[in-house]
């Protein structure tokens, strides 16, 4: 895979776009893709939408896999991972259909990529501190999280619920396979350390949301919180046994 | 120790547990791979409702000195294992669920850009 990767010279790319009542925001994400990297394709999952994002596509002639029911976020970007896989690209790029994401980082995340220096990169909001950085309560869950998943790896990743993020073949096979379900960013993280990769972080500036709110507020924080932490201290014990 | 007349009425309990797994199952209301937990419960109960000396002799071996708390305790244990079976079932149908839709959702786009070739063409 890796000898095939560079052969190529320019490797074939999806962005996988993972949209769930996003409406005209995500026309808006479409386009800045569209204008930024033509020469790569993209793919919109639309989750189960209840507004009008099916008719969206179809006017804007928009690339769309609709699922029939709401899986989740982690449901969804594995579909844009399983439909990478049997279709054969070398790279894949998942990216926030909100507009958070700006696609001008698109070949500053595949840099790494392309000259095999990672097999994962992660585009952080943490490193240059520019642009949007969350709430000082998001931001202390989020420090607790990346400092367990240090614990627990020994590696340190700043941004550890970024969901710009770009994988190698290797993990488009691993993560088709398996992705954690809800809240999955910090898990898929340690699913990666446990499969011996690679991870690079690089600095991104993001935006705040255009569209919708976010799923984690009031209760589901500290819901959030336990699940994650269980879940990373879990596969971290569990992936010995499973491998 | 127990009583006869809670044998009497264990025993009956335990027919009619057992009738109703095999009316399910004649009904197909049961998977018969998911029954083999509740038949096997079935057994063991039937075992210490009718030999009690050796679920005493079990319960001595736990420390547990009435017999009534014995039977609650193991109850329990053997329910909380097939709620925990149920769950993994649960679990395993939800994966095959999510693989469903999504092969479901790539096969739809697949049709839809067939179709539409067809259209052009």
């Amino acid at each position: 895979m890796d000898k095939r990767l560079k052969q190529l010279k320019q490797p074939r790319v999806l962005i996988i776009i993972p949209a769930y009542n996003e409406g005209e925001h995500l026309l808006q994400v479409v386009e800045s893709i569209r204008q930024c990297c033509p020469q790569w394709d993209y793919l919109v999952v639309n989750d189960g939408s209840v507004d009008d994002t099916e008719n969206l596509c179809a006017r804007h002639g928009i690339c769309a896999v609709h699922l029939p029911i709401n899986l989740g976020i982690g449901g969804a970007v594995q579909t844009g991972y399983r439909y990478a896989w049997k279709n054969h690209y070398d790279i894949a790029v998942q990216m926030d259909g909100d507009g958070q994401h700006d696609a001008n980082f698109l070949k500053e995340l595949l840099q790494p990529l392309v000259s095999q220096e990672a097999d994962i990169v992660i585009g952080s909001r943490f490193i240059s501190k520019e642009g949007f950085q969350s709430s000082l309560l998001r931001r202390a869950g989020i420090r607790f999280l990346s400092l367990l998943i240090r614990l627990c790896t020994g590696i340190r990743i700043y941004d550890v619920t970024s969901g710009f993020r770009a994988v190698n073949r290797k993990f488009i096979r691993i993560y088709a396979d398996y992705y954690p379900t809800d809240y999955p960013e910090p898990e898929a993280i340690i699913s990666a350390v446990m499969h011996q990769g690679r991870i690079k972080e690089i600095p991104v500036i993001m935006r705040q949301r255009e569209s919708g709110t976010s799923s984690i507020r009031g209760f589901r924080s500290a819901y959030y919180m336990v699940k994650v932490s269980l879940s990373i201290l879990i596969c971290r014990i569990t992936f010995g046994i499973r491998r | 120790m127990l009583s006869a007349k809670l044998m009497i009425t264990l025993g009956i309990g335990l027919s009619i547990y057992f009738i109703l797994i095999l009316v399910f199952l004649k009904h197909r209301a049961l998977d018969l791979r998911y029954t083999l937990l509740w038949i096997f419960s079935g057994i063991v109960m039937a075992v210490m409702v009718f030999f009690p000396y050796i679920f005493r002799a079990f319960i001595r071996l736990l420390g547990i000195t009435s017999t009534m708390n014995g039977l609650f305790v193991f109850f329990i244990g053997m329910l909380m294992i097939i709620c925990m079976s149920l769950t993994s079932i649960v679990s395993r149908q939800a994966g095959k669920l999510r693989t469903l839709t999504q092969e479901l959702a790539c096969l739809e786009k697949r049709i839809r850009e067939l179709e539409e070739k067809k259209q052009e063409d």
